[in-house]
């Protein structure tokens, strides 16, 4: 890759510019920043997408009544069971149990707050999702 | 490039890099007037790799990596350069916080390893749970730290609190708090012992490996599951997986071609360090191959933009990589043979 060949495609890095090593006019390697690449927009605009649209449907079974805002909450920050389970001190099984509605809405106090500790969220927010 | 002040009140050069860990080490040396680029460290540290991991999942995708297991380029780099490095990790947060204060104080700046999700200073595109971003801290600030980030262009602050849970994120490839210094490094450490140390190594990884999911092996192994798995996953999921190839390639701060360019920069300084014509020769082979990885990223970009058009199908994604691997392989076995003859 040489220094004008480095993609400088306005995407989505929202300012921030990116280090690509390319071959200057002597041939010797340097550092270019980089604004962005449209092949790399459009293949991280698929994942995430994806993450956009698993989310969207657990916010709406939220909604349904089908799982608890829980699941949501985690998934908002892209952890899964095991990593919550972790970092709120809680057993896997517990926590896939906890996305059960009908539990969740019978949890203590203090797990709660474990939970919303390890989400960096409040309880409030803990207890519902967005509506829209 | 740019100026900034450490907490012992010495100048601090921040250098844009392409890759964390490799950039956070070369920080480290150059702060302690070891003028040593991050190019360079990443070929003596044997950063490149190559591996894919069918049975470990990342949201719900396997492992794709171009890279050595985070950690052990700063490791190797280290031990192969010389010098005295603190490094240590913490079961309390906040026993390491205080720590990170304490040799603040004391002058040093310190690399840290954390979780990139949060570390908010990033755009939201960039922040998933990946445990093994390294940064180097500066000094303390109000509320705060300020941060040479070395995949940033500018040094940045950031808050205590998000600080403190970056270290000390769970999950996979847990950071627990780790803080690494440099005590002391020798001033004209001898690179040409390093560097043949590095590419014997490397050739090893790549070459001669037990393990058909890594080095060579691996990519052509991942090069025949691309081509086969349209019919296999359906086209959806199929684009899924190579989505996730090139992501690994391209976007997790790679310096383009996942790494090759940059190798391709430390085979070039090694050749002016050892003054081998030879060297510089492999340096433009992996430019080219680097290339051909690039070419693979805009195929499968168009794979999955065209979503089903027979332009560019899987077979010539595959066998794109297929290329790679041959040429990669004559490349690393031209390598292992010049690295037994250079003499230190």
């Amino acid at each position: 890759m040489k220094v004008n060949e480095v993609p400088q495609d306005i995407t989505y890095y929202e300012g921030v510019k990116r280090a690509c090593f390319a071959l200057n006019d002597e041939g010797k390697y340097v550092v270019v920043a980089s604004i962005g690449w449209d092949d790399e927009a459009v293949v991280n605009g698929l994942a995430v997408d994806d993450l956009a649209a698993t989310l969207e449907d657990t916010r709406k079974a939220v909604l349904a009544g089908v799982k608890s805002p829980l699941c949501y909450h985690m998934e908002r920050r892209q952890m899964n069971p095991e990593i919550l389970a972790k970092t709120a001190g809680i057993a896997t099984f517990r926590v896939k149990r906890h996305f059960r509605p009908e539990i969740f809405a019978k949890l203590k106090l203090s797990v709660l707050d474990r939970y919303a500790q390890a989400l960096a969220i409040t309880k409030q927010e803990l207890m519902t999702v967005p509506q829209k | 490039m740019s100026s900034e002040v450490t907490a012992a009140g010495k100048p601090f050069i921040h250098h844009h890099s392409a890759h964390c860990e490799s950039g956070a080490t070369s920080a480290l040396f150059r702060d302690k007037g070891v003028e040593i680029s991050e190019s360079m460290i990443f070929g003596i540290g044997s950063g490149i790799y190559f591996g894919h991991l069918p049975f470990i999942k990342w949201v719900g995708l396997p492992i794709t990596t171009f890279r050595s297991r985070p950690g052990t380029l700063f490791a190797k780099a280290a031990k192969r350069i010389g010098g005295k490095f603190f490094t240590k990790r913490y079961h309390s947060a906040k026993k390491g916080m205080a720590e990170l204060r304490r040799v603040l104080s004391e002058g040093h700046i310190v690399g840290l390893t954390t979780n990139i999700y949060w570390l908010t200073y990033f755009p939201n595109r960039f922040r998933f749970q990946f445990n093994g971003h390294n940064i180097v801290v500066l000094r303390e600030i109000e509320n705060g730290f300020r941060v040479s980030d070395p995949v940033l262009e500018y040094p940045v602050d950031c808050l205590t609190e998000d600080m403190e849970r970056a270290r000390f994120a769970r999950g996979p490839l847990e950071p627990r708090g780790f803080m690494y210094y440099a005590e002391n490094v020798p001033l004209n450490p001898d690179l040409r012992l390093a560097c043949i140390a590095a590419m014997k190594d490397t050739c090893k990884m790549m070459l001669r490996t037990p393990f058909p999911f890594v080095g060579i092996r691996g990519m052509r192994y991942l090069a025949k599951k691309t081509i086969s798995s349209p019919d296999k996953l359906g086209f959806k999921e199929a684009c899924r997986r190579l989505a996730n190839i090139v992501r690994m390639q391209e976007e997790v701060g790679t310096g383009g071609a996942g790494f090759r360019f940059m190798y391709a920069a430390f085979l070039q300084e090694a050749a002016d360090l050892f003054a081998s014509a030879e060297l510089s020769q492999l340096s433009k082979e992996m430019t080219a191959i680097g290339d051909i990885w690039r070419e693979f990223a805009v195929v499968s970009a168009r794979i999955i933009k065209q979503r089903g058009q027979p332009e560019e199908t899987f077979e010539k994604a595959g066998g794109l990589m297929l290329i790679c691997a041959g040429r990669e392989e004559q490349l690393f076995r031209d390598l292992d043979k010049i690295a037994r003859t250079l003499k230190a």
